[in-house]
């Protein structure tokens, strides 16, 4: 299948769960759809005849925790017009991201201890954005099929859609949930990007931000406001880090400086 | 305008009568204590014992999704989908000046006929309320309404009164002639002007809205606005669930393996990060305090100016919602000198320590 | 009784036409010149439009975005416009080519009030994408140039391969009944032979002017206003005739969406032609 007119599309998968490449075969209905409209080269979930060849548009997932990923991401930038951040942990680090320098080097001694590493040697996990310049960001963990189906489209048809990001809430408020916040208990959801449709909040569980920040959170209020629900200051920092890879850690070191004081 | 009597007993009878007119909409209980206007098919599902649902009305008749038209490169189709025949039964009084609101803001100028031709067909048939501690619609003279209904209910325990607000209300009324009595005795009229009278004692919570329009603009440097900007969460949720609010965002979407695009038309919220961005990166409020300012010159000035009343209609939700006290009552009680107990309040100063 | 199709196109103001791109060729290294023309020939004649106006220009696929309209009403039929390559549906549009179709909806806002202008001298300063809507109101005045006093045109660049309309204005240069001055910050050509400097600095050789009976017209990137508006102030021209557009984020052009919202006006249907009267009593406007 070698249609030119077709935009040239690559999946590659980095450090992750391969969660998102899966979304894209779960889309039962569309896939027919998607395989028509475009021709991918590199999938290797899905096919093995795979090409690395100069791309229209490159998904990438995973984040990036070795340094042959760093290699490989490079490359795909230079052969890629569009290079998508695909998921929670190419677009913030994913849950791997959530540790700071120091942390991640004990841990990598505690896990490994002095074993030599031949294959590749390891790195401190980052967003792919740490090393490329990335054109779009779709995250989610995984991605929204809605979400992506939308961007495919569009991208299909020549221009990718503005992006638009809200928090949680937003959609919260659309399918009109009590707020579970203001009965004190710790939804994330005005800090989250929302994607997801608010599935957390629909089924009265708190969003505990799984589609990782969301832009402009105010992370200073939300925190003070957990605090005073009765929150205590490990417990909230492990909420607001979890899903949030490496966006939230400049903020939680600005309170180990403060609290150090 | 007409009042005639229904005793409690034959609601039912009547709401069976007329939801074969069209789709029944009421407020349905959803969570512990909040509410929600729903398709109704099982009556009993109705709780008309609400003070606000989550949403306002206006969702029945704009939704937060729907489509505008749909496009190829040689022919734009309107698509009215989302316009059928409606009625929306257990509106509060606050809500019906909210679609009143509604109706100036979407005919001023140029109309829009995606909010006309909904409300055109939706039947509004109004109840009585009894305000808790955020309803405000007393401040704004909209706890009573003259106006903007079909029909109105008000409850009485054994009997309703309703007012008949339309033809074709009073043709609903035709519907089932017998369930109603033309005759209101005294001892009736006498319980009416009671339950007003101690309805209007119930209120609890005022703001002096007659002031605020200039408060607004004395104030527009008050500190106060770097407070509010501090603690908002710019989560959107108070945009969303006021009656008067109307923002939408338009989206092309294409649709996979067809050669058309839907347009889509979403509710947005000014209060979110990127409502006012445009080309180039720029965002002409950037900052939450501006786009704070931005709501409250819209509630409390703007329609003061263009239409000769505030867009409030006191029904409180922004009260019931916002997770960090900011509110139509907060923010106009600070604007007024007052420094009330808010989380906005307290944490300001909390990061000045 | 389903409402489908019941508002017909001419009752539903957010309805695009579908509209011809006649010709299109880049003006400047990222703007490009689009003439368009409505594909309905009678709907094509009977946009009608003020100089100042915008239409709603949509790209399918990508999505719909304000531009000013660029020719001027006195020349019915064909559409002018003057875009810059900024984002989503800017991008898409470079891409069409003569002879696609866009879908176009309009005209919106104010317009310069060219008849209060009238029997007026008018000064337009222009400067970066300032020149798309100015130069409407100028080729109206030329078109109509026994309606107006003396017609001065300014007209600032960063460099000679910016300036919009370049060659246009060159040869405008040679009518004896306007008076057209254009500057470059700096010019990288070495062959430029107009004026060097920022676009305040062509204020000195405006001579004779009689402040009341004066329009002043601006539109600019953003620092430009604050400087010609002094230079405007300096010769004493009322308030109520210095008269500038400006842009905000638009989804509807017809006051629904609130993105445009100022204060408590909208841009769209009261703008985007300001008065500095008007930017004196809104608190955001510039
Ligand atoms: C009345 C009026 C007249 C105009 N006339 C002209 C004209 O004659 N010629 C002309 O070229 N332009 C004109 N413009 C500007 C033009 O409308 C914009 O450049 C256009 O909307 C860009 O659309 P786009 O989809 O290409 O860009 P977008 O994709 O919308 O945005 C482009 C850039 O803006 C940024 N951006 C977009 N949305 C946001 C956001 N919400 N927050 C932060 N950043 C954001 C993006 O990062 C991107 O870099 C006019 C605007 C108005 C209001
Ligand atoms: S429940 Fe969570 S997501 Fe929903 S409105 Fe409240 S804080 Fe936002
Ligand atoms: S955790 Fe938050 S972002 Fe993730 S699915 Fe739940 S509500 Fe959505
Ligand atoms: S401002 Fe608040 S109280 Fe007033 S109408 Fe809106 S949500 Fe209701
Ligand atoms: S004022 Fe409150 S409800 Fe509104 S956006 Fe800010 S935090 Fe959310
Ligand atoms: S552009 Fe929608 S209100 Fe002005």
């Amino acid at each position: 299948m070698s249609d030119n007119n077709k935009l040239k599309i690559g999946i590659y998968e980095l450090t992750g769960c391969a969660g998102d490449a899966l979304l894209i075969l779960d889309c039962e209905m569309e896939l027919l759809d998607i395989f028509n409209a475009v021709d991918i080269q590199s999938f290797l979930m899905a096919k093995s005849d795979n090409i690395d060849g100069d791309l229209d548009v490159a998904l990438v997932e995973g984040s990036v925790s070795t340094e042959r990923e760093i290699e490989e991401l490079k490359d795909i930038r230079k052969r890629s017009s569009i290079v998508v951040a695909f998921g929670l942990c190419a677009t913030v680090g994913g849950i791997q991201a959530r540790f700071s320098e120091e942390e991640w080097t004990q841990n990598l001694k505690e896990v490994y201890g002095d074993t030599e590493m031949t294959h590749t040697k390891a790195v401190h996990s980052k967003p792919i954005d740490a090393y490329i310049n990335v054109d779009f960001y779709l995250p989610g963990c995984p991605v929204g099929k809605d979400q992506f189906l939308n961007f495919f489209t569009r991208v299909v048809q020549g221009a990718p859609p503005e992006s638009y990001p809200v928090p949680v809430c937003v959609t919260c408020k659309y399918n009109e949930n009590d707020c579970l916040l203001n009965k004190g208990i710790p939804c994330l959801g005005p800090l989250t990007a929302d994607g997801c449709g608010s599935v957390c909040p629909n089924h009265d569980v708190p969003c505990y931000g799984c589609w990782g920040p969301a832009e402009g959170a105010n992370l200073t209020s939300e925190y003070h406001l957990l605090q005073e629900k009765g929150f205590d200051i490990e417990a909230i920092k492990k909420r607001m880090s979890n899903y949030s890879g490496s966006k939230f850690q400049e903020f939680f070191e600005q309170f180990k400086n403060k609290e150090s004081k | 305008m007409k009042i005639v009597k229904m005793k409690r007993e034959n609601l039912s009878s009547f709401l069976e009568a007329i939801s074969r007119e069209a789709e029944l909409w009421a407020p349905v209980k959803k969570g512990v204590d909040t509410h929600a206007f729903q398709v109704v098919k099982d009556f009993s599902e109705i709780d008309l014992n609400y003070t606000r649902t989550i949403l306002p009305p206006r969702k029945i008749l704009v939704p937060s999704r729907f489509n505008m038209f749909q496009a190829t490169k040689t022919e734009y189709t309107p698509d009215f989908s989302h316009v059928s025949n409606k009625i929306i039964f257990g509106i509060h009084p606050c809500d019906i000046s909210g679609l009143l609101t509604m109706d100036k803001f979407y005919s001023y100028a140029i109309e829009d006929p995606y909010y006309l031709e909904s409300r055109k067909k939706a039947m509004i048939l109004g109840h009585s309320c009894w305000p808790d501690e955020h309803c405000l619609c007393k401040s704004t003279n909209t706890h009573i309404v003259e106006e903007g209904y079909d029909l109105f209910f008000t409850d009485l325990k054994d009997f309703y009164l309703v007012w008949i607000g339309s033809t074709q209300g009073d043709d609903l009324i035709r519907l089932v002639p017998d369930l109603f009595e033309g005759e209101i005795a005294d001892q009736d009229i006498q319980r009416f002007m009671q339950w007003r009278e101690d309805r209007d004692k119930a209120y609890s919570s005022e703001i002096n809205f007659v002031a605020m329009a200039d408060l607004m603009e004395l104030r527009y440097n008050d500190p106060v606005w770097a407070k509010l900007g501090e603690a908002c969460l710019a989560c959107g949720s108070c945009t969303n669930v006021c009656p008067t609010c109307n923002c939408y965002n338009v989206e092309d979407r294409p649709v996979l393996g067809a050669e058309h695009s839907n347009i889509s038309r979403c509710w947005d919220a000014c209060t979110l990060e990127n409502y006012s961005g445009v080309a180039g990166g720029e965002n002409f409020r950037e900052k939450r305090a501006d786009r704070l300012k931005l709501w409250y010159t819209h509630k409390l000035q703007a329609y003061i100016s263009k239409y000769g009343k505030p867009a409030c209609v006191g029904c409180g939700r922004c009260i019931a919602t916002c997770p960090v006290d900011i509110n139509i009552k907060t923010v106009s009680d600070s604007l007024d000198g007052a420094n009330p107990d808010a989380f906005w309040n307290r944490l300001s100063q909390e990061v000045t320590k | 009784m389903n409402g489908t199709q019941k508002a017909t196109k001419s009752d539903n103001p957010f309805l695009p036409e579908p509209a011809r791109i006649v010709r299109t060729y880049p003006l400047t290294e990222d703007v490009n010149f689009f003439q368009i023309r409505i594909a309905d020939m009678e709907k094509a004649l009977g946009f009608s439009y003020q100089t100042g106006q915008f239409a709603m220009m949509t790209v399918l696929g990508a999505g719909e975005a304000p531009f000013s309209i660029s020719s001027t009403p006195s020349r019915p039929g064909l559409l002018e416009f003057c875009i810059r390559k900024a984002g989503t549906v800017t991008n898409a549009l470079f891409n069409l080519k003569e002879n696609d179709l866009v879908g176009l909806r309009g005209p919106y806002g104010t317009g310069f009030p060219v008849d209060k202008m009238q029997g007026k001298d008018i000064i337009i300063v222009m400067g970066g994408l300032g020149a798309a809507p100015l130069r409407s109101v100028l080729l109206y005045c030329l078109d109509n140039r026994d309606q107006f006093g003396r017609v001065i045109l300014l007209h600032g660049a960063k460099r000679p391969a910016e300036m919009l309309f370049l060659e246009e204005q060159l040869e405008l240069k040679g009518r004896d009944d306007l008076e057209c001055h254009l500057t470059v910050d700096s010019d990288d050509t070495g062959q430029w032979t107009e004026g060097t400097g920022v676009v305040t600095t062509l204020f000195p050789k405006l001579e004779g002017i009689d402040p009341e009976n004066t329009f002043g017209l601006v539109c600019g990137p953003p620092i430009m206003y604050k400087f010609v508006l002094q230079e405007f102030l300096k010769l004493d021209i009322p308030k109520d005739q210095i008269l500038m557009t400006l842009e905000r984020r638009m989804k509807c052009g017809v006051g629904k969406c609130g993105h445009c919202a100022i204060d408590y006006i909208y841009t769209c249907l009261d703008g985007p032609v300001f008065s500095y009267w008007d930017v004196i009593h809104m608190r955001e406007l510039i």
